[in-house]
């Protein structure tokens, strides 16, 4: 194995590079995939047939409890790459279990806020309003989901082997995945619950 | 050691993607529609670039042509896919 000493250590091989290359690749088809939850979304969002509609359902306070959580959690995964730039593995361990733990309590918001809609009788059969935002927010929430499982699994590399060419190169392609998601939610936040309430 | 581990760029994105959030919200206030509209399509396209350049580190690598080429193609695709499917189904352009 060829390793550029020039480079961050995630970037340090070839097959370092081509994998980082190949995760904006993918994040790429993300792109294109919740675009067309949000079509959906947007094509759907005035059929809400004898159901609620967004204006009546959404609350700004636990919306902006998400943003807010989810916001930090991209801070906090950005200062752990730093971290492992610098070398500092427990310090970056650190950062990403704080990480982990916002996407948590993303999460529980997000299940209780699902919880009280369907409490309301919003459930996802009733229009095709809901129908399209139940998907829309569950994808979003299953990556999260998934972000938290992959997470802890790179946390026990890290404690496993330390910080090499491979877990460090792990580390930061899941930071990409990270504040891809805080991407998508940026826009769930701006054209879903602020247009709603709107 | 604080300073070394909070980088002065991040903390500045931090706070500019925390103001971002909060300037979003004037569209809560009694506004003219198309305002409010603008105002959510500014500050979601300037916290996704600050995302994408700041923390994802978008044009660090050698291979970053490849990298916003690639990420301009989706977003195209993206806007084609939404604009589009607006244009049939709810703006009426089907004629």
């Amino acid at each position: 194995m060829k390793i550029d000493a020039t480079q961050p250590l995630e970037y340090g091989t070839e097959e370092n590079r081509n994998k980082i290359f190949g995760f904006w690749l993918f994040l790429g088809a993300e792109i294109a995939l919740f675009a067309t939850l949000f079509t959906v979304y947007f094509v759907l969002v005035d059929r809400y047939a004898s159901g609620p509609n967004g204006a009546e359902i959404f609350e700004i306070g636990p919306v902006l409890a998400e943003t807010f959580i989810l916001l930090t959690s991209s801070f906090t995964i950005g200062l752990a790459v730093h971290a492992m730039r610098l070398g500092l593995k427990k310090q970056m361990m650190m950062f990403m279990i704080i990480t982990l733990a916002l996407g948590a309590v993303f999460l529980g918001i997000e299940i209780f806020e699902f919880f009280t809609y369907v409490h309301e009788g919003a459930t996802i059969t009733t229009s095709a309003f809901l129908s399209s935002l139940f998907t829309l927010l569950g994808t979003h929430g299953a990556h999260v989901t998934f972000g938290l499982l992959w997470g802890i699994a790179i946390l026990v590399q890290l404690r496993k082997h330390g910080l090499d060419h491979s877990t460090a190169n792990k580390s930061f392609i899941f930071s990409l995945y990270w504040h891809f998601l805080d991407v998508v939610w940026i826009f769930i936040f701006s054209f879903v619950y602020l247009k709603g309430l709107m | 050691m604080l300073k070394q581990l909070f980088p002065i760029k991040h903390v500045v994105g931090y706070v500019a993607s925390l103001g971002l959030t909060a300037l979003a919200l004037v569209a809560l206030m009694d506004l003219p529609e198309a305002v409010k509209m603008a105002i959510l399509v500014v500050t979601a396209i300037l916290q996704a670039t600050l995302q994408l350049v700041l923390f994802m580190h978008i044009g660090e690598s050698d291979d970053k042509r490849s990298l916003y080429i690639n990420i301009f193609f989706a977003v195209f695709v993206a806007l084609v896919t939404i604009f589009g499917s607006l244009f049939i189904f709810v703006w009426g352009w089907y004629a």
